[in-house]
This record gives C-alpha cells, sequence and structure tokens, in this order.
C-alpha cells in the first residue's frame, strides 16, 4: 500500500509522448501505461479522491477502462503489450472491488490521506464495545434456541448500526475536505473516521454471523 | 487470417463452432448433427472417437472410454464417488493422477480429452477446407486451476493453440445475444451432462461483467440416468434373483437405456420400457414422469441451493433478476424448467437447440480474440478462492472468489532456518477453513534465494490468475532485488516437459493429407447413416407408405454409389438427401416402444 501514494499524473504515453489524461490508457494512441500498475486506485479507475461516489459512477469508469485494458482486447498484439495488458487490468479490477464497496473504499481512502491503518489504531467509539457484547450475546441465545424471527430482528437492528456508521464515515470525510480547503488540520478527524471505520468491520463480522445460522440450515 | 475455432469439451458430447460476419456458426456433419459424442473406443491399437465409438460401448465396454471430463486435473483419491459410474478401469498414474488403463497402457484424461478435441478439429477442418491452430475451449465455470490448466494441456497435445478458456455459462450469455436492450441482469443456469453451473450476469450494452458464481463439477444428467438404472436394476433383482450381477457390457447397455428413457419422457407423460433378460424372463413396465420426477428432485433441489448462492455472492434477491436462461440438455427437462421458474419467480428462456449456444458463444469469444467483434468484452470470475497454506495446516485466502479476473495477490516470505536458499509453498483452491478441506493446486518452490541468515530474505511473491482464471506465480527477493524461480509440481496435473512430449508423439501420429481424412471421415459417417436407415426398416419399415419408400431406396441407392467414389463434395450431397429422405423413418421409429434386449448373452454375465 505504501508503494502506490505517489501521483503520476498528468504523465506521458511511453509510446506516442503525448501528455495523458488518464493514467490507465492513452486517449490518444490507445497505449497502455506500464506506470499504471503503480498509481493509486482513484487516479487508476479516473475517479476524483473523494468518498462521496456512487456505485454507478464507479462502475461506469470502471467498465469504461476495462474496454481498453483488457487483455482480450490486446490478443493480437505482441507479448511484452499482452503482458502489460494483463497487469494493467488486474490492477483496474483490483482498484474496482475496493472502491465499490463503501467501507473498503473509506479504509483506503483514509491510508492514502495519511490516516492510520485498521493495524496501527484499533480503537472504537466509546461504549461500542459494550453495546456489540451485548449483542454478541443476543445472537448466540437467538441461535441456540432457533429463534429465527429474533435472528431477523438483530440482523436488522446491526444493519441499521451499520448505515449510521457509514453516513457518520461520510460527514467526516466531508468535514475533512472543508478543513483542508480552510488549511486547517484534518488529524483528528482521520482518527475518527479510523475508529468509524474499526467499528463498522465490527458489526459486519457480527452480521455474518448471524447469516451463518441461514446458511446452515 | 485462419478461423479460431470455438469448442465445448463436454462431459458426454463435444462440438465446435466458428465465427462469420453473419455470427457463430455451428459445425455440423452432412446429417445435420453437431454433436460428437465425447467418447473414445480403442479396438486393435486404434482409437475411434464420436458416435462409432459409442456404438461399439456395450461390446467393447472394458476399452470404450466415456466422461473423462470427470478425471480432469483429478486425484484417483477424490474422484472414488464416479468410480461405480465408470466401467473402463480407471488407475493411479504418477503422483496419484486418476488416469485410464488402455489394454496395459496408462492414459492420462488429457490425452483422452485431446482425441475428442482433434475429431471436433477434424470435423471443422473437412467444414472449412482450411486447418485450424488455435482454438477457445470452454469449462465449467466451477472447475478450479488444475481442471482449467488439464484442459488447457489437452488443447495443446491436440495440436491447438488454446487461445481462451471461457465459462460455460458466460459463454452462453455471449451467444444468446443478451444486453441489446440496456442494461440487464441475468442468471445463466447450466445444467449439463456431468456439470451444474449458475453465474449471475450484469450485462450493459456489449460489456458481460459477472457478478457470482457456483455449480457442482460432479451434478449433471449422468447422476439423473444412474437413478433411472438403480430403479431397473433393484426391479430386475426383485423378480428374477438378487444375486444377478451386472456384467460391464449390460451396464453400459443399461446406460444407454436409462439415457433414452430420460429424453423420452421429456416429450411423453410415459415411456414404455422392455428388458428381454433371455430364458423367457421379460422385464416391462411404464415409466411415467412422474416417477422420474420424484427421482430426479433431489437433484434438481441440489442445483436451486446453488442458484441461492450464487444470488448470495451477486448480493441480490431472486426478484432483481431480469431475465433467465436455460443450458445445457437437462433444461429440456419440465422438472428443471418449473423449478427453476419458482425460484426465480419468472420464466426461464430456452433456446431452440441448449446444447449449441456454449460452443456459439466460445466461437464469439475466438472473435473478440481475433479482433473481429470489438464491440463485446467479457468480464469473468474466478469460481473459488485462491490461498495458501499457513502455519497450523490453515488455510490463508489471498484471492477472494467472485473476484474478476485478471487479478492479483501478493504476500510476503521469508525463511526460517540460516543459508536456506529455497522455501515451499503450498497452493489452494477452496472455501473452507482447513487446507486440507481444500483443493491442493500444487507445491511451489522458489529456489534461488541468496544466503542469508533466518528471517533475513523477505520474498515477494505475486499470485496472478489470468483472464483464464489460471494461476501464475512469480517471486523476487526485496533485500537482493534477485528474481527467484518458481518451480511447481502440479498436484494433479502434467509438468511443461511431459506435455512436451505428448504433442510430439500427437505430430508423429497425425501426419496426413486433408482430403484424404475428409473423405475418410465421411465414408465412416455414410457408413453410419446407411445403418442406421437399415435399422430403422427393420423396426419400422412396414408403416411408410410407397412413396415414401421408393424416395428412400433411390437415395440410398445413390449413396452406396458414392461412396464407392472419391469425390467428398457429391458424397457429402448424397449423405445429406439420404438423411432427409429418411426422416418420416426415424420420426416413426421414435414412436415406438424402448427395447432392450440382454438375450443371447451368457447367463453368468448378467
Amino acid at each position: 500500500m505504501n508503494e502506490v501514494n505517489h501521483p503520476v499524473v498528468p504523465t506521458k504515453c511511453s509510446r506516442c509522448d503525448r501528455l495523458m489524461a488518464e493514467v490507465s490508457v492513452c486517449d490518444y494512441c490507445h497505449w497502455l501505461n506500464p506506470a499504471a500498475t503503480g498509481a493509486d486506485y482513484f487516479a487508476l479507475l479516473g475517479l476524483p479522491r473523494e468518498f462521496d461516489l456512487s456505485e454507478e459512477q464507479i462502475r461506469g469508469k470502471f467498465l469504461a477502462v476495462s474496454r481498453h485494458a483488457h487483455p482480450d482486447l490486446h490478443a493480437s498484439e505482441n507479448p511484452e503489450a499482452q503482458e502489460l495488458a494483463l497487469r494493467v487490468s488486474a490492477a483496474i479490477n483490483d482498484a474496482y472491488r475496493t472502491l465499490k464497496d463503501p467501507a473498503a473504499r473509506a479504509g483506503y481512502l483514509l491510508e492514502l490521506l495519511g490516516g492510520k491503518s485498521s493495524a496501527e489504531d484499533k480503537s472504537v467509539p466509546e461504549g461500542f464495545l459494550a453495546t456489540m457484547m451485548m449483542m454478541q450475546e443476543e445472537i448466540a441465545d437467538a441461535k441456540g434456541a432457533g429463534r429465527e424471527v429474533e435472528l431477523d430482528r438483530l440482523r436488522d437492528v446491526l444493519q441499521t448500526q451499520h448505515d449510521g456508521l457509514m453516513r457518520r464515515v461520510a460527514g467526516l470525510f466531508r468535514e475533512y475536505q472543508e478543513a483542508l480547503a480552510c488549511q486547517a488540520i484534518g488529524t483528528d478527524l482521520l482518527n475518527e473516521i479510523r475508529k468509524q471505520l474499526n467499528a463498522v468491520s465490527y458489526v459486519k463480522k457480527l452480521l455474518s454471523q448471524t447469516a451463518e445460522q441461514v446458511l446452515g440450515e | 487470417m485462419s478461423t479460431i475455432l470455438g469448442i465445448d469439451l463436454g462431459t458426454t458430447y463435444s462440438l465446435g463452432a466458428y465465427m462469420t460476419p453473419a455470427g457463430p456458426v455451428v459445425v455440423r456433419d452432412a446429417a445435420g448433427n453437431a454433436l460428437v459424442p465425447s467418447v473414445i473406443a480403442f479396438r486393435d491399437g486404434r482409437a475411434v472417437v464420436g458416435g462409432q465409438a459409442r456404438a461399439h460401448a456395450v461390446e467393447n465396454p472394458l476399452n470404450t472410454v466415456y466422461s473423462v471430463k470427470r478425471l480432469m486435473g483429478k486425484g484417483l483419491i477424490d474422484i472414488q464417488g464416479d468410480l461405480k459410474y465408470l466401467a473402463y478401469p480407471v488407475v493411479s498414474g504418477r503422483g496419484g493422477m486418476a488416469c485410464v488403463n488402455v489394454s496395459g497402457r496408462e492414459v492420462t484424461p488429457q490425452e483422452l480429452s485431446a482425441m475428442i478435441l482433434r475429431e471436433v478439429k477434424a470435423r471443422a477442418e473437412a467444414a472449412l477446407g482450411e486447418e485450424i491452430t488455435e482454438a477457445v475451449i470452454t469449462v465449467p465455470a466451477y472447475f478450479d486451476d488444475s481442471q482449467r490448466q488439464a484442459t488447457r494441456d489437452a488443447g495443446r497435445i491436440a495440436g491447438l493453440e488454446v487461445r481462451r478458456i471461457v465459462n460455460e455459462p458466460t459463454a452462453a450469455a455471449l451467444a444468446y445475444g443478451l444486453g441489446r436492450k440496456g442494461d440487464a441482469t441475468v442468471a445463466v443456469y447450466d445444467f449439463g451432462g456431468g456439470t451444474f453451473d449458475v453465474s449471475i450476469l450484469r450485462v450493459s450494452g456489449r460489456v458481460f461483467q459477472v457478478l457470482a458464481t457456483d455449480g457442482d463439477t460432479h451434478l449433471g444428467g449422468d447422476d439423473l440416468d444412474m437413478e433411472l438404472i438403480e430403479l431397473i436394476t433393484s426391479e430386475i433383482r426383485t423378480r428374477f434373483g438378487q444375486e444377478i450381477a451386472f456384467a460391464p457390457a449390460t451396464r453400459q447397455a443399461l446406460r444407454d437405456f436409462a439415457e433414452a428413457t430420460k429424453i423420452r419422457l421429456s416429450s411423453q407423460e410415459q415411456a414404455k420400457v422392455e428388458i428381454d433378460l433371455g430364458d423367457s424372463r421379460r422385464l416391462a413396465r411404464t415409466v411415467t414422469r412422474a416417477e422420474f420426477e420424484a427421482l430426479a428432485a433431489k437433484w434438481v433441489e441440489h442445483t436451486i441451493e446453488h442458484c441461492r448462492a450464487a444470488l448470495a455472492g451477486a448480493a441480490l434477491k431472486a426478484d432483481q433478476i431480469d431475465q433467465v436462461v436455460m443450458v445445457g440438455g437437462c433444461t429440456r427437462i419440465p422438472l428443471v424448467r418449473r423449478r427453476v421458474g419458482e425460484f426465480f419467480g419468472r420464466a426461464p428462456y430456452t433456446a431452440v437447440n441448449p446444447e449449441e449456444v456454449v460452443a456459439m458463444g466460445a466461437a464469439v469469444q475466438a472473435g473478440i480474440l481475433a479482433g473481429v467483434q470489438r464491440d463485446t468484452l467479457l468480464l469473468d470470475v474466478i469460481p473459488l478462492s485462491l490461498g495458501i497454506e499457513t502455519l497450523g495446516g490453515a488455510m490463508g485466502k489471498l484471492i477472494m472468489r467472485n473476484s474478476t479476473v485478471p487479478c492479483q495477490a501478493s504476500e510476503t516470505f521469508t525463511t526460517y532456518a540460516d543459508g536456506q536458499t529455497s522455501v515451499d509453498i503450498h497452493v489452494l483452491q477452496g472455501e473452507r477453513e482447513l487446507a486440507r478441506d481444500c483443493r491442493s493446486l500444487g507445491e511451489f518452490q522458489l529456489r534461488g534465494i541468496p544466503p542469508m541468515p533466518a528471517g533475513a530474505p523477505r520474498i515477494h511473491v505475486t499470485f496472478l490468475i489470468d483472464a483464464n482464471g489460471i494461476l501464475n506465480v512469480s517471486a523476487r527477493e526485496l533485500r537482493s532485488g534477485r528474481e527467484a524461480s518458481v518451480q511447481i509440481t502440479p498436484a494433479h496435473g502434467l509438468t511443461r516437459q511431459e506435455v512436451d512430449r505428448m504433442v510430439k508423439e500427437s505430430y508423429a501420429h497425425a501426419v496426413e493429407d486433408l482430403t484424404e481424412h475428409r473423405l475418410i471421415d465421411l465414408r465412416n459417417e455414410a457408413g453410419r447413416i446407411l445403418a442406421a436407415i437399415d435399422k430403422a426398416l427393420a423396426e419400422a419399415g412396414g408403416a411408410l407408405a410407397p412413396q415414401q419408400r421408393d424416395a428412400l431406396d433411390e437415395a440410398v441407392a445413390t449413396l452406396k454409389a458414392r461412396i464407392a467414389e472419391s469425390d467428398p463434395d457429391a458424397l457429402y450431397a448424397a449423405m445429406k438427401a439420404a438423411n432427409e429422405a429418411a426422416t418420416p423413418l426415424t420420426e416413426m421409429q421414435m414412436d415406438q416402444v424402448l427395447r432392450m434386449t440382454v438375450k443371447g448373452r451368457k447367463l453368468d454375465e448378467l
């Protein structure tokens, strides 16, 4: 992840030497950019570096760059070009997988902005753990007794929790952008986002526990 | 530019198709048949493939190989459950790989599949009048890395450069020409002879994006046939004695019989079956569709469970699917159509020829690769997670299933002894927590690490899955910057050297003049047509109208004359004419009772 944090735009096409508007592919000669594999995911897909992106917006960009980069479209070129298409395409697919999932996108953006990773900072919002312990017990009880209706209710509660946390994350990213615009220091905001995201992964884990029960039947 | 052939290498049938400006076209023989039975018979040291091989299966069960797709990329230990289906001897080859014993010689599934591919290739060459050297071959979406590699190796042994391995349901989606009317979310339900797949796709314009796939590489029409065989054999035993054992020849005959019954029950409510065991022991009964459906229900339910899993993988609900398309011979079964319709809450769409769409899709993909179909793009996924064995025998996932391919992951390894110059990595595929419950893709040995104290080297290993869904591994020691070599010992596959040797062997055997080859093939085919007409005349000839009979006799006489000559085109035309003249007869024959005679064989064979 450290290797990707250098900007590669604007850059020149390695074949026709013209300035490139997009990172992955030259819009003039359609040659792929070998440096694209090291670009950050937002730049790679040609998206602004921000959290507020719609699913359709991300998918649209993903399909647009895939239309140039996919190995199938370079199948009749030399092995070097094919290898390049394979690497760039793999990077584009990795980028899409990360950015389309809001929590993964938030985590990625956070580290891109200099925030701590989940391994470096494991803190969660105050009072959160106690609530989750309680939820965990309730899930275990409902599962043990096979109370499907109760499990459904718990799932709804967790989903609401999750959505609330993600809304808070979106709000914090907006505050961060504003702080940046006023040249204020946003480190506290980034730390707060980390906390919220740690909570999100906790809630997701519990959600998957409730789902396992359903599949196990 | 030469044609890239699209090939559907199926468990029970295989066929080829090629791209034309008007769209994909299926390769057919003179009789209009596209399907080549995936059966190989060995007689007098020669291999015969297709319909002829299948026709001789009953006389020669130990030397007739079918359903070889079930053995591809597998160890003998993985396929214990399949052995009861197979009349021919399966043995453990190098490293435990499942191989077939053909008159004392160990033949790999790759070589056997190559024989089928060569037959499909020869037919296409005869139809196109040009040499074929490149192909796109389809595999079940749920095939793992070993099974995909085995398929690619089979292609190479058959003298084909495999330009792409494509997933069968995805190929079908390409062939159906979906997505012409804006965006749609589509489920492709592919229930074939030996495998089941379901894929969920998002189609936007001409971009086919697979969202999720699920399936079972051991679930197909074979399993339904097996249910009918069990039904019949248990009744035979009840009536004529429990001690009756079924010889390989009888088991083979029962297989054909069960398949015919299954097919009959798709269009009719009941099928009369008669089995003559000799010594006036005769089993005659009517199998009703309801009875068959009761036997098939549990298998169909399994497919529905996989549909549920695929939807979960795509994070969608059944009512969010805009269209359901059906592929594979089993989707002709009314029960299958009904259950799939109920599950998705909409009537599924079935092509006129559900057995042919996969090959047509392979031809479309060939068109994409050849650059003649530039508007279409296929984004497929990896069906099973890929990972490595970590300490304590756990599976450490590196690439999650349903990730769009190509995709990659990297991991850094180190040494645990001073001066260690190589590191072993055990690569796995599957969803289970423990390494022993996942499929082993083999041991990857990283070599050429500079000698350093234990724990000092940082070996950066990149796992790259290409667009075929096949794994490529590369490694670099970061401190020295030196590229480490990766030596692969496939768990149940062929090494590069082995494939090269097999390719050479096949060249040595396959030097034939193209026209001569075509003439031989056509004569064989014509012989089959004549034999089929004779048989049909014996069974239902009396029901023909006089003018129908005259037309048929004349067509047969012409065909016999053309066989003696050496003009392949005239022969082809005569074959077509004979087939057309025989159509009324074959239709009448269809209405007759399904009859099987086991009479005339030694009693101890039964």
